[in-house]
């Protein structure tokens, strides 16, 4: 079914930029310095997401787990699928060789279903491989949200279902959902994991963190290092 | 202006629009929670006071002055004014209350706005008739100069006059100078041009640190 959706059936596969509504131009202005940084930086890494991502860079974890990896963060909170597609469109990944690229968006797409939310991902998926031929993904799961059990959390699960079975057909992409263990048994969320039930807490970005970043040194260590152009 | 027509001072909860009613579950949690405890110190607001507690300096700073954090990310001053209206205050008695919201009042000028902290500070003296309400200062955001920086600043200044008259609430200006010479912010202290980085934090807490501290040595008996 995702196979057939094709980029003028599925919004969640449109590209298209944030609209400056608050009145501070904000996100085009995250936007450009993630452009410019790709002008700088020689990143083996690159997160790209939403605030998922984002918030990930403002807890200890990155900076003792994955700044030694030289990894970027282009995470903006709010985006959706749409959003980053164009990101990635328009210059965030233009300069840079990133041997591994991190993605993890699809929970702020409130106005698209499961369907069209993992066919946007598989879009981004299909992009990023597309322009970096050498590259590794790692896409991971949408995480449960909400204290207790509610329609957004069956929508996520969807998502995931819908990516474990289709990303691997597109070549290197790994799919990981970490979500396993925020749920307990009586059905709810802790705001120790997700302090307004949506964010992760430091405590949570640790414990999803271990994974990743294992899962980040198997992708680098299989890898050889691509040899730059010999300037013997 | 009274409550009626001004929107940023009618007590309006958030709908859940998006389906995992979060904002409501928060609300709950928060009147639960303070049951059971007897804060010296309420921290009431919008994400600046949420993520406060997310990081090392809330740990370091407030947790040793017997605070509790009611932030809800994206609330206005509409959304904090029912909260406070319908149970975060009724089983606590703290000496300080810190209210930090306005910077998500979309589409409300700053007299609204202003008008909308007025409500908070009056009905928190309304509740709380021994506490005293310290209104911290509306930051500057976007990475270069916009109508937003011009409406906080703007926010500021109204409430600070009208706050001088009372003596059960006091303004602090937030901002220890965010603004670098070029016009523009840094993302090493806003990551987003409007959330602060755990740095920034350490810049602005030390200040509210050591008033919120003089505010409860004079509330000792």
């Amino acid at each position: 079914m995702i196979a057939r959706m094709s980029t003028e059936e599925n919004p969640a596969a449109e590209p298209a930029p944030v609209i400056d509504v608050q009145g501070d131009g904000r996100w085009m202005s995250q936007h450009n310095r993630f452009v410019q940084e790709c002008k700088d930086a020689e990143p083996d890494v690159l997160f790209v997401g939403d605030s998922m991502v984002q918030l990930m860079q403002q807890y200890e974890v990155w900076r003792e787990v994955f700044s030694p990896l030289h990894a970027l963060n282009f995470g903006i909170g709010g985006d959706t699928t749409c959003n980053v597609l164009w990101r990635l469109q328009n210059g965030e990944l233009e300069n840079i060789r990133p041997r591994v690229v991190v993605l993890w968006v699809g929970t702020n797409n409130h106005e698209h279903t499961a369907d069209q939310v993992a066919g946007g991902i598989l879009a981004i998926a299909k992009l990023v491989l597309s322009r970096l031929p050498k590259s590794k993904m790692i896409v991971l799961g949408l995480l449960p949200r909400g204290e207790f059990p509610n329609p957004l959390r069956e929508k996520n699960a969807a998502v995931n279902n819908l990516l474990r079975a289709s990303l691997p057909q597109l070549g290197p992409v790994q799919f990981i959902d970490v979500g396993g263990s925020f749920v307990h048994s009586d059905g709810a969320i802790s705001s120790r994991d997700m302090f307004d039930f949506l964010h992760l807490t430091a405590s949570a970005y640790r414990t999803i963190s271990m994974t990743l970043h294992e899962l980040l040194l198997q992708m680098l260590e299989e890898m050889p290092q691509e040899r730059r152009a010999l300037l013997v | 202006m009274s409550e009626d027509s001004n929107p940023a001072a009618t007590p309006t909860p958030c709908e859940d629009i998006q389906g995992d009613g979060r904002w409501m579950s928060l609300h709950n949690r928060f009147v639960s929670d303070s049951k059971g405890k007897e804060p010296d110190v309420l921290f009431v607001g919008d994400s600046l006071v949420q993520l406060l507690h997310e990081f090392e300096v809330w740990r370091k700073l407030f947790s040793p002055l017997h605070a509790l954090n009611f932030g809800v990310g994206g609330d206005a001053t509409h959304h904090v004014l029912w909260r406070l209206m319908n149970g975060e205050l009724d089983y606590i008695s703290p000496k300080v209350v810190v209210l930090w919201v306005g910077t998500n009042n979309h589409g409300h000028t700053p007299e609204q706005i202003c008008g909308g902290i007025m409500a908070i500070i009056n009905v928190i003296h309304q509740k709380l008739p021994h506490a005293h309400t310290l209104v911290l200062g509306l930051l500057p955001r976007g990475k270069s100069p916009n109508p937003l920086r011009a409406r906080n600043a703007s926010v500021n200044d109204l409430v600070q006059a009208e706050v001088a008259s009372l003596s059960h609430a006091s303004f602090l200006d937030m901002d220890p100078g965010f603004i670098q010479s070029d016009g523009s912010i840094a993302h090493q202290d806003m990551y987003d041009y409007l959330h602060l980085t755990p740095r920034a934090y350490q810049r602005v807490c030390q200040p509210l640190h050591e008033r919120i501290r003089s505010l409860l040595d004079k509330h000792a008996p």
